[in-house]
């Protein structure tokens, strides 16, 4: 019960951010700034899509126990009761002390994102977390796959950008 | 801005597609644009983008081609053949046209791997009538991944040595519409700009951005299960398809919001990856399109 109430409050909370939104978009000229506030718009409105459902999912696993319903496939994400997953901390929140790991190249290979196991690539040295960056889907990127040396790719890919890696997760150093 | 935001009109991408075309047909009706000629040059490709255009919208695709412009060859959709059709295609180009090219050009053996027609008893090549038809042109339109960047054409290993549309014509101004195959609204509402204000707004790709400037992972529906690390594992699962494969997060065009087959749906809303056919490099930067092997565990592999 305490979660649904937390959800509730979530939702208020969104929609009374919407309102504001809506009523500053209808007042701003600035197209820059009002490309942030209609992002933040759809995040909110895709967020309360999310914790509707959720509710929905909840309501329906814990007071609708019937025979024919349980053969239905739950979707995984449910099962973890009761619990509503966090959003995952943005990668440039600090990272823990086991950073300083060091990998050989033969034990980066297995960090190839298979087997439900994590994906790591180096640049210049330094190895980075890339299972759930949003370009590596699947543990590759545009041909590469995960667990291995790319520093030349990215010198010649991405103009060896360092804010690109500034957003990645760093776990070690290649050695 | 004021006035665009909360107006009682319906801003559904119908809608505005809608009012886009009925504003061009008016105008051309009281004269106020002229009617262009356009000649749709098919090279090598599946012909998938001139199936996709079929299926458009407010207005369809034969109203827009008669009424709009007026088409002067198209091996689809004319009712000309062989020389007679040819002809027509020579005839086109001494006017003022805006050219529209689907497919790749076939570079091998000087261009043999893709013949569309003959001329003066000769076979008449792609790569001969895109770079003839392309100096001309007042306006060029890449339709498709073929003609953008090569697409399906120039997978590897590339056995007609194929290339995108610009590798011919290093020095011309060109719309791209990537995407296998296109969406009619990307190629009719292009279509529509350039009749009605120009050229449209483009990317550093040439895309418009009116089409082309949104990652689809930033208006997806599921970025709720993405953010909170909840993934699919199979394809028909309703979350994130990110462990799968998804190129949503590298991939930018409307999908999302637009939708496809007259609006109704799209791959991610039933449940399939997006498999990035409008980002440059489809298919072979963007394989693979499925994977399991990330998120099923095997013991003792
Ligand atoms: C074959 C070489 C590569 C190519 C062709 C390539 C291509 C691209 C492209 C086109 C995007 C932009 C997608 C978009 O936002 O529109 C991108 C983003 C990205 N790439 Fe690569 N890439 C390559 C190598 C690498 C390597 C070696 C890394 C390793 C760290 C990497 C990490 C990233 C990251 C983190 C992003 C997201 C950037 C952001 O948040 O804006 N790429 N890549
Ligand atoms: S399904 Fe694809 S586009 Fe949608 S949130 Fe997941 S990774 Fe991004």
């Amino acid at each position: 019960m305490q979660n649904i109430e937390m959800i509730r409050m979530q939702i208020n909370y969104l929609v009374t951010q919407s309102r504001y939104d809506i009523n500053t978009l209808s007042t701003m000229s600035d197209t820059s700034v009002n490309q942030q506030i209609l992002q933040r718009l759809w995040d909110a409105l895709s967020t309360i899509h999310f914790l509707t459902e959720w509710l929905v999912n909840q309501e329906k696993a814990s007071y609708h126990i019937l025979p024919s319903q349980l053969s239905a496939p739950v979707p995984s994400w449910n099962l973890n009761q009761g619990q509503i997953p966090s959003i995952t901390p943005l990668p440039n929140t600090p990272i823990s002390q086991s950073n300083q790991r060091t990998f050989t190249i033969g034990e980066l290979a297995k960090f190839n994102g298979k087997n439900g196991r994590p994906a790591y690539v180096a640049v210049n040295g330094i190895v980075y977390d890339v299972t759930t960056n949003r370009a590596w889907a699947a543990a590759t990127h545009f041909g590469l796959i995960a667990g291995k040396d790319y520093s030349q790719e990215f010198a010649s890919c991405h103009d060896g950008k360092q804010s690109i890696l500034a957003t990645i997760p760093i776990v070690g150093r290649l050695v | 801005m004021k006035g665009q935001i909360l107006v009682p009109k319906s801003l559904t991408n119908e809608a505005i597609a809608e009012r886009l075309t009925s504003t061009a047909l008016k105008n051309i009706k009281k004269g106020i644009i002229k009617k262009k000629p356009l000649i749709y040059l098919e090279l090598n490709g599946c012909s998938g983008n001139i199936i996709s255009l079929l299926n458009g919208q407010n207005p369809d695709f034969e109203y827009t081609l008669n009424s709009m412009v007026d088409l002067c060859y198209c091996n689809s959709l004319m009712a000309a053949e062989g020389d007679r059709a040819i002809e027509k295609l020579i005839k086109a180009m001494n006017e003022e046209f805006i050219l529209a090219v689907e497919g790749a050009v076939a570079l091998k053996n000087n261009g043999l791997y893709n013949i569309i027609g003959s001329w003066q008893g000769k076979p008449l090549t792609g790569l001969h009538a895109a770079k003839m038809l392309g100096e001309r042109a007042s306006h060029i339109l890449a339709v498709g991944a073929c003609a953008t960047h090569g697409g399906v054409s120039a997978a590897k290993p590339n056995p007609s040595q194929s290339v995108g549309l610009q590798q011919v014509l290093p020095d011309k101004n060109m719309i791209k519409l990537p995407g296998c195959p296109v969406h009619p609204d990307w190629f009719l509402g292009t279509l529509a700009h350039l009749l009605l204000y120009g050229e449209p707004e483009t990317d550093n790709l040439n895309r418009p951005l009116m089409f082309y400037s949104t990652i689809i992972h930033d208006r997806c529906p599921r970025r709720p299960f993405f953010d909170r690390g909840i993934f699919a594992e199979k394809l028909g699962d309703q979350t994130c398809l990110f462990k799968l494969g998804c190129r949503g997060p590298v991939t930018r065009v409307d999908c999302p919001t637009r939708q496809w087959n007259g609006h109704v749906n799209w791959p991610i809303g039933d449940n399939t990856p997006c498999i990035g056919c409008a980002q440059f490099g489809f298919p072979d930067a963007m394989a693979p399109f499925i994977s399991y092997d990330t998120t099923r565990v095997v013991k003792n592999e």
